[in-house]
């Protein structure tokens, strides 16, 4: 059988049949596809490209070795590859114990250390979350939030006038909560 | 702002408004206890978006080359290819958000119904013990106030330490010395301590021309000869 690179389900398939071909197919796409975020985010976290890139091989080899467990959908299978790369740089790391005693209120970015589950948990179910949400307003949040943009620079990029970004960026924090009421209730009805 | 414009207060939210704008929203948010409740809102969502890196939005390949893809292409290639093993939990977070935990339901509802999202088996069955043969330290200077989690990993005679250090302050240009049992010492790299690493601890490491057996202390001190801390191993 061939699949084509881009198909999500492919990760599934790989699972049920590892022949070697497709493991090489599995791993290829994973790296054209998810490569470069895993690289640039483990580099940050080692602060060491060599090391960095060892902590993308093996995340590429754990993606290979549970591909059951890898979900379809590109959100959810970037978020776990994320995930084990960050477990990856803190196991290298044995951060244990040596937390801030109070991480003050927001941070940018996610604690390098934490409980392997729940880190798993928290990204991917975020990034889920920002799948849900139309590709306006994601734009936006990655614009302004994650890139660190003024609505002045936002507008630019995204060739809309600020009085734009600022509402969509109102809109896209009420649908991503929205968004996640949606998931809470889900697990209320269960 | 006099009235109410909420389709500010995302911006807001996101620290994304200019200075003149930021007041004009304060002014409003401190007589506007509706739109004080709506901000609250908006900044536990804010707050979630933490929990995802800026990295997340790269897309494709990473930059230069496929080395990378070859080299771990090999390795899948190979029968008897090592799989890197996962560890015990950490620490557990201090800081939670009734969103995660809720975040944390769903994944477990999913994995219960067999759909989606499985979690368990991609991290149960790693947990294991570090590389054979580490040391690892936890000490803190009360002079200083520094704490240290200092991990040497053993290579074939050398080693390599890892250290995750809190308590430094921002811009200390720092450096890892690494002293062994005959008392030579050797400068395992240095750095500079970024804003971010000075509030959430500051994670470094190199090597030295040491076997493991043979590695006596690793201190941490500014380049300016300022003592920070010292793990004896």
């Amino acid at each position: 059988m061939v699949w084509a690179p881009a198909d999500p389900g492919i990760v599934r398939s790989v699972a049920d049949n590892p022949g070697p071909h497709d493991t090489e197919i599995l791993i290829r796409a994973l790296y054209a596809e998810h490569g470069r975020s895993l690289l640039a985010y483990a580099t940050r976290l080692t602060g060491d490209r060599a090391a960095a890139e060892d902590v993308v091989q093996e995340t590429l080899l754990r993606a290979w070795k549970h591909a059951d467990d890898l979900t379809s959908g590109s959100g959810s299978v970037r978020g776990w590859l994320l995930t084990v790369a960050r477990n990856l740089v803190t196991d290298r790391a044995r951060a244990r114990a040596v937390r801030p005693t109070e991480v003050a209120d927001v941070v940018d970015t996610p604690p390098v250390t934490g409980d392997h589950s729940e880190s798993v948990v928290n990204t991917m179910v975020v990034m889920d979350a920002l799948d849900k949400v139309s590709p306006e307003h994601r734009e936006v949040l990655v614009q302004l939030y994650y890139r660190g943009r003024s609505v002045a620079e936002a507008a630019k990029e995204l060739g809309v006038p600020p009085g734009t970004v600022k509402s969509r960026s109102y809109y896209a924090l009420r649908a991503l909560r929205a968004v996640m009421a949606e998931k809470a209730t889900e697990v209320s009805h269960e | 702002m006099s009235e109410h414009d909420r389709t500010q207060l995302g911006a807001y939210a996101l620290g994304a408004l200019e200075p003149a704008e930021v007041a004009a929203v304060d002014e409003h948010l401190a007589t506007c206890a509706e739109c004080r409740a709506e901000l609250a809102e908006l900044t536990e969502m804010k707050e979630l978006l933490g929990e995802v890196p800026p990295e997340a939005f790269l897309e494709g390949p990473p930059e230069g080359g496929d080395l990378l893809l070859q080299r771990t292409l090999r390795e899948v290639r190979e029968p008897q290819a090592q799989e890197p093993q996962l560890l015990e939990p950490q620490t557990k977070p201090k800081r939670r958000s009734r969103w995660l935990l809720i975040a944390a339901a769903v994944v477990v509802v999913a994995g219960a119904l067999g759909g989606g999202v499985v979690l368990g088996r991609s991290t149960a069955p790693d947990s294991n013990e570090p590389v054979a043969g580490s040391k690892q330290v936890t000490t803190s200077d009360t002079t200083t106030g520094a704490t240290m989690a200092a991990t040497v990993e053993p290579r074939a005679g050398w080693s390599w330490v890892r250290v995750q250090v809190s308590g430094l302050k921002a811009g200390d240009q720092c450096e890892m010395v690494v002293t062994d049992k005959s008392g030579r010492t050797w400068v395992a790299g240095s750095w500079l301590v970024s804003d971010k690493a000075a509030k959430n601890g500051s994670t470094f490491g190199g090597g030295v021309l040491t076997p493991i057996d043979q590695v006596r202390s690793v201190e941490i001190r500014t380049v300016q000869g300022k003592h920070v801390v010292t793990a004896t191993i």
